[in-house]
């Protein structure tokens, strides 16, 4: 079992103890609620395997919905997301990019970070709250939960990702 | 073969995830009750409609079907319209004014038998209308098949008819197309036979010519049929022929009839009588 395996795991681990614990229980203005589990899906280094991203954004959805009674949408969501990183990564690499390059501010510039996690966690929360909603009868308040959660946890994993590699200086962790 | 297999080993990764987006949305429907019967909604009503299409087509496939059953429903319809059409013409009084022989110009007063004989020698029908509908005595009355008699007397709502079945009946009569003509009597027994009397010996008479009204006496007009010759008798005087005649006029069913009520002419009856007042003097 390798080591890039177990770090995922921990990874996993941890995202989604703060995910259940903490963020699931914030609600700004009474329906926004962040899905940091995305923090998992933005991590993947250059050339991951497709398939292995996308098993690994099924399982993270997966074990969010079992804790989230959400059977089903966070799954579908963050498979979504897993299909489209890597081609994302593709397009904010720069040209002389490391084979195996860790989407972070330094590699990837902080406008270019930023953009990246921005449109992931769109697609993100897009799928999730559509999927929620199941409607579009009350299209407004799903824009607004879409665009406020996705603009919530773009800052949420910024803050993290800014606290993260400010204790490492190695970019190993993915 | 191998570009397909090099095709899908190449976007392996497309497939894995429609098998867990697969996977994904049946856990969606499965566990979420709402999502579910939005889901159960909406397949029902394309499930609907598709079958709404179908059945809209396959009918246009039905039609030739229906169209015959169609045919069928109206024929029977207009069967029953031609028969309800000559019901009514048959139990319409006016049949009687479509006797070409009846001019229109004449009133005829529509009347039902309530009451008669047929085995008497003196039989008499009693009909429902009387002179507070215009009928007087000495009034013509026939049916469509023909004459039936006289009006005999009234009451305020009800008349007597003396029918031609009566021993005192006489009725003018003559042959149709010829001008010889006589006085129709009835003898006691048959219900539909007649005798007309003084027809001269020299006349064609051939059975089956039609004796008709003459239009001699004042109650009816001329042309209306009697009935017709059934057997050329000779008279018991010898000069003349005696026809046995097969009354048009059916009493045992009779039940509308017509009186004339406009025939007479009041002149013309104060002429005569003028006249027969003169003879006695």
């Amino acid at each position: 079992m390798s080591s890039t395996f177990l770090l995922r795991t921990a990874r996993l681990m941890i995202i989604l103890f703060f995910q259940i614990v903490v963020f699931n229980h914030i609600h700004l203005l009474g329906y926004i609620t962040p899905l940091v589990i995305g923090y998992m899906l933005v991590c993947f280094h250059r050339n991951t395997s497709r398939i292995a991203v996308l098993l690994w954004g099924f399982s993270t959805g997966f074990l969010f919905d079992i804790f989230s009674n959400t059977a089903g949408m966070a799954a579908a969501s963050c498979t979504l997301v897993a299909l489209m990183q890597p081609a994302l990564l593709q397009m904010f690499c720069p040209r002389d990019a490391a084979e195996d390059l860790v989407p972070t501010f330094h590699s990837l510039g902080f406008w270019s970070y930023l953009l990246y996690i921005f449109i992931l966690m769109l697609v993100l929360h897009g799928a999730f709250y559509l999927l929620d909603a199941f409607t579009l009868i009350d299209w407004q308040l799903t824009a607004y939960s879409i665009i406020g959660g996705s603009l919530f946890t773009t800052i949420t994993i910024v803050l993290i990702e800014l606290i993260v590699r400010s204790h490492k200086s190695t970019s190993h962790f993915s | 073969m191998r570009a397909l297999i090099d095709l899908i080993i190449k976007n392996k990764h497309w497939f894995v995830f429609i098998g867990l987006e697969v996977l994904s949305l049946a856990f969606l429907f499965s566990y979420n009750g709402y999502q579910k019967s939005v889901y159960f909604t909406t397949a029902n009503d394309v499930v609907g409609s598709t079958y709404n299409v179908i059945s809209g087509i396959t009918s246009y496939l039905h039609l030739q079907e229906e169209n015959q059953a169609l045919e069928q429903t109206n024929e029977e319809l207009r069967r029953q319209i031609i028969e309800i059409q000559r019901q009514i013409d048959e139990h319409h009084l006016d049949s009687i004014l479509r006797m070409p022989s009846l001019p229109k110009k004449y009133d005829l007063v529509h009347a039902q038998v309530i009451n008669g004989t047929l085995h008497k020698s003196n039989n008499l029908l009693t009909i429902n209308k009387g002179e507070a509908d215009g009928i007087r005595p000495e009034m013509g009355v026939v049916c469509s098949q023909g004459v039936v008699g006289i009006v005999y007397m009234t009451s305020e709502h009800y008349s007597i008819v003396m029918p031609i079945l009566h021993v005192n009946s006489k009725i003018s009569c003559r042959l149709r197309n010829s001008e010889y003509f006589g006085s129709l009597i009835w003898q006691r027994g048959y219900a539909d036979i007649a005798y007309v009397t003084s027809i001269p010996r020299h006349a064609e008479v051939a059975p089956k010519d039609i004796v008709e009204t003459n239009g001699f006496s004042d109650i009816f007009p001329p042309g209306l049929p009697i009935g017709m010759v059934h057997r050329i008798n000779d008279s018991t005087d010898g000069i003349s022929y005696m026809l046995r005649v097969k009354l048009f006029t059916n009493f045992t069913t009779l039940r509308n009839v017509s009186v004339i009520t406009n025939y007479q002419s009041a002149e013309r009856r104060q002429l005569e009588e003028m006249a027969e007042m003169h003879d006695k003097q």
